[in-house]
């Protein structure tokens, strides 16, 4: 019988191999994890791209419906992965909407699936930055000289601390991500494979220790990466 | 002229902040807004740091218009600042630099005047230090040494020592008049304090519901107009009653409401008198000191203003005094607390001279 | 606010410039681009990859390789997102090609399924036919009085290998759906692996391929053994079908599906190179093929008996594909 401690020999013995992987720099280890850099860091480009000026509108305007439209974002930014994965995989298939542009299955669809994923995190949280900030910072920029651009950039920069926490946030959420990943991209090795997906698929296969040596890289990531953005904050402060 | 307004008028939706103000401010003085609060201080002063446009009316600067298109330029010849005190959450440098930055001032240059203007306020060497670690007070002089170092034609100060603590607050009426002493810098600043408006300034201008009721010279004002001042509160602590010199040397007065105070000037009939905040001292129980005047009465208001805390005690009459955020906790003061209050016959004094 | 105005007209702008830059790209990169929709015990094996690898020395494609249930395997290519696949499901296949998508089959492989169980054989299965085995397993489980009660593991996913499983219970005189009922019968509802893992778990029987099986036994992650690795009704048969490629109804400057190199992929699997790169597949790790060629076995219309199952078990209307789904491939069915 395989269990019991047999079953922890087995772990360790996995732990030992994935440390061996990840040393030697294993090529597939090295591929998977620099896609998944690549194609997480491309979302939230474009998510930043559109959403801050989104959490602009939202932050520093006011006009109506605009608490409902919070509210909007604010639910959208816990939405099942795999229920937007299965959404997009409808849309992007050769026989949905957008079948014509031939993108699924491609690191793009997952981009922009990521991307969508993001995008609530950023606006919310960035708005909450935004409107976090003194009033006063505007007309304060305008009495020192400012021009109007001038001055929106003065209470920007205000906010920094917290549309960049909402930024990081959000790639934590695209890099660890199985669902979008794995509908729209298909895990195809050397081309959309990326962490989460190599992850769950060679566990299913039984290649424990790849799994492994990619669940530590990606605690590692995001633990990491969270980590790096608190020190940074905390001497903001 | 410096800066002239012609019948300007402010609303904000349907509410008239400003209505019909005519004003001119003459080169190198120093001129006071005197008014109680929401009588449009504030927005006043906005309008002529050009960061507020009028509903109606002209602003003039320089004997120049200002129009849409000049604004821009002209709002650099002058700077404001702030009643609640505003820094940008970066160092302290870059907070005195932001202006310099704006006008495109050579970055050697530009770190000479921060810190010329940093010694000016007394904050040499901060240069590094995160503006918001500092205190309010401090964060105030920072913000005054980031107003000043532009070397503006024109500065506008909103109540600049209101919020501060009285260390603060007298560095600051110094700096004050220092620089307009030494360069000429003409200051429009709104007070709420009478020891201020009758020290700093050369002239006058009293503000009540949007409408400028008097101007003058600071003389001509206080003389003139001790009364007006003191029934629309245009100061804390103006009371105006009869007075009645008595037997042992002091003066009783009484101020209303069977509110008799006494004062060691000798006057008869009617006077317009004034005690300082600072001079009160507040007591749950009734002392025996060398305090001539003792009062009983309830809190009706208790007012965090930054760095110290206005109480408002209904003794019949309102008196207003200023303890320290440690002193209310340390006291426990609430609301509808009844306490007493005690000041010198000495720290009564008359508006007229 | 003017500056708002301003910031969103530059990020619109990079925004499509992006979408727009990434779809030139695709566009021309789709034209070369060969989807293949596989199910995952077959992808599993490795031998997709090894093809992909085999196959891209010859012809500048990039094959992607989607592997799912077969159920699912087939519904890609149902709705376009596949240009060809490689299954073994006879029945499935059928309806494919009927519903007027799948067109040119090819049956390219066949191994065997085992029904693998432990070491010591409780059920005393081992060297008996499958029908044989499957009968006395029923015998086994509904006596069994251990705990848990698990003596079947079934991959319950409706795939090819559980398709296969269900063909067996009905031939062994059973109802499918009853039997799966009792209590000695448990349902994994997942992939070979983890069917395989339920089942060391339990120490029990079950049916699987031997490519799956071989790589858990490898890796000493199973302890089971095969016991029943011959008969007809273990015949497992991989067949290729390329998808029509008038399909979809968004016709842009390039067709949708790619059946040109569909073709191609198709006809190098039946050549005598892509034949020999499926039979060695396997044979350095586990010492034995997991794959045996199918097209010299059908071509030479040997009497053999395997030649004679697969005909039974894998032919529709008495052909590997009838002349209406062949798309005037004619070549292919000489």
């Amino acid at each position: 019988m395989l269990n019991g401690e047999n079953g922890l020999n087995e772990l360790l013995e996995g732990i030992e191999k994935a440390f061996q992987l990840i040393i030697s720099g294993d090529p597939t280890v090295l591929d998977v994890t620099l896609r998944s850099l690549y194609i997480s860091g491309a979302a939230v480009c474009i998510a930043a791209l559109w959403g801050i000026p989104i959490a602009i509108l939202l932050g520093l305007k006011d006009f109506r419906g605009k608490i409902l439209l919070k509210g909007l974002f604010n639910a959208l930014i816990g939405i099942p992965t795999v229920g937007l994965g299965l959404i997009l995989y409808l849309v992007f298939s050769r026989s949905g909407v957008l079948g014509f542009l031939h993108m699924l299955y491609s690191p793009t669809a997952i981009i922009i699936g990521e991307a969508l994923l993001m995008t609530p995190i950023v606006v919310s949280f960035s708005a909450n930055a935004l409107e976090a900030v003194s009033p006063e910072v505007e007309d304060l920029a305008k009495t020192l000289g400012a021009s109007e651009d001038q001055a929106f950039f003065a209470v920007f920069r205000e906010s920094l601390n917290g549309v960049l926490l909402a930024t990081v946030s959000s790639f934590n959420r695209a890099v660890a991500e199985l669902g979008v990943a794995q509908m729209v991209g298909g895990n195809i090795s050397g081309f959309t494979s990326v962490l989460t997906t190599t992850i769950a698929n060679e566990t299913a296969k039984g290649n424990i220790s790849i799994s492994i040596a990619l669940a530590i890289i990606l605690f590692i990531l995001v633990f990491g990466i969270t980590l790096a953005v608190n020190l940074f904050q905390r001497r903001r402060k | 002229m410096i800066a002239e307004l012609r019948n300007i008028s402010k609303s904000f939706n349907e509410i008239k902040a400003l209505d019909n103000i005519n004003l001119g401010i003459s080169e190198g003085e120093i001129f006071a807004l005197l008014g109680p609060s929401g009588s449009g201080k504030t927005t006043l002063l906005k309008i002529m740091a050009l960061i507020e446009q009028p509903t109606s009316g002209e602003v003039y600067f320089c004997e120049e218009k200002v129009t849409n298109k000049n604004i821009q330029q002209t709002r650099m010849q002058a700077t404001m600042v702030f009643q609640k005190t505003a820094v940008f959450n970066t160092t302290i440098y870059k907070n005195v630099a932001y202006g310099l930055k704006l006008r495109k001032i050579p970055e050697n240059r530009i770190k000479d005047e921060v810190s010329d203007a940093l010694r000016l306020v007394g904050l040499q060497g901060f240069e590094k230090r995160l503006a918001k670690s500092l205190s309010g007070g401090e964060q105030q002089r920072v913000a005054l040494a980031r107003a000043l170092v532009l070397r503006t034609k024109l500065v506008l100060l909103d109540e600049p020592t209101a919020n501060l603590d009285p260390r603060n607050a007298a560095i600051i009426e110094e700096i004050i008049g220092t620089v307009n002493r030494s360069f000429k810098t003409t200051i429009v600043m709104a007070t709420h304090n009478i020891f201020q408006a009758r020290n700093l300034p050369h002239r006058i201008a009293l503000l009540q519901n949007g409408r400028i009721t008097e101007t003058g010279t600071t003389t001509e004002v206080f003389t003139s107009l001790s009364r007006t001042l003191a029934s629309f509160a245009a100061a804390d602590n103006v009371f105006i009653g009869d007075a009645n010199p008595s037997v042992d040397g002091v003066t009783l007065i009484d101020i209303g409401n069977d509110v008799q105070i006494e004062m060691t000037a000798l006057k008869s009939g009617r006077v317009s008198v004034f005690i300082d905040p600072k001079e009160i001292i507040i007591s749950r129980k009734k002392f025996a000191s060398s305090a001539r005047n003792i009062l009983k009465g309830r809190i009706t208001e208790i007012a965090d203003a930054g760095n110290v805390v206005k109480v408002k005690v209904d003794v019949g009459k309102p008196f207003i005094i200023q303890i320290t955020k440690k002193s209310l906790a340390g006291m426990k003061l609430h609301l509808s607390m009844k306490v007493y209050l005690a000041f010198k016959a000495s720290s009564v004094q008359t508006i007229q001279d | 606010m003017q500056t708002l105005k301003k910031i969103v007209l530059v990020a619109s702008i990079i925004t499509i410039l992006i979408i727009s830059g990434s779809w030139v790209y695709l566009e021309h990169f789709a034209t070369r681009r060969l989807i293949i929709s596989t199910t995952t015990s077959l992808y599993d094996t490795g031998l997709l990859d090894a093809l992909k690898e085999d196959f891209r020395k010859k012809y500048p494609v990039d094959i992607s390789i989607i592997s799912a249930g077969t159920g699912l395997a087939i519904q890609h290519a149902e709705k376009g997102d596949a240009d060809l696949i490689l299954v073994h499901s006879p029945s499935m296949e059928q309806t494919f090609l009927s519903e007027g998508v799948g067109i040119c089959r090819k049956i390219v492989a066949y191994n065997f399924f085992a029904i693998i169980g432990p070491v010591n054989d409780p059920a005393h299965i081992n060297g008996t036919t499958p029908i044989e085995a499957l009968k006395k397993i029923v015998n086994y489980g509904r006596n069994y009085t251990g705990y848990p009660p698990y003596v079947w593991v079934s991959r319950g996913d409706n795939s090819g290998t559980h398709t296969a499983e269900k063909t067996l219970w009905k031939k062994a005189g059973h109802n499918y759906t009853l039997l799966s009922k009792e209590t000695w019968y448990v349902s994994r509802q997942g992939g070979m692996g983890e069917t395989l893992m339920m089942t060391e778990e339990y120490q029990g029987y079950t049916l699987t391929d031997m490519g799956t099986c071989l790589a858990y036994s490898k890796q000493g992650q199973i302890s089971l053994v095969p016991l029943v690795t011959q008969g007809k009704d273990l015949l497992n048969v991989y067949s290729v079908i390329a998808v029509v490629p008038s399909l979809t109804a968004n016709q842009t400057l390039h067709s949708s599906i790619n059946f040109r190199d569909a073709m191609a992929f198709i006809r190098y699997l039946v050549s005598d190179e892509g034949q020999r790169m499926m039979e060695s597949h396997g044979v350095f790790e586990h010492g034995q093929s997991l794959f045996y060629g199918a097209v010299q076995l059908l071509k030479q219309n040997s009497t053999s008996q395997i030649a004679q199952w697969i005909k039974d078990y894998a032919f529709i209307n008495g052909t590997e594909c009838p002349q209406e789904y062949r798309y005037n491939q004619n070549d292919l069915y000489s």
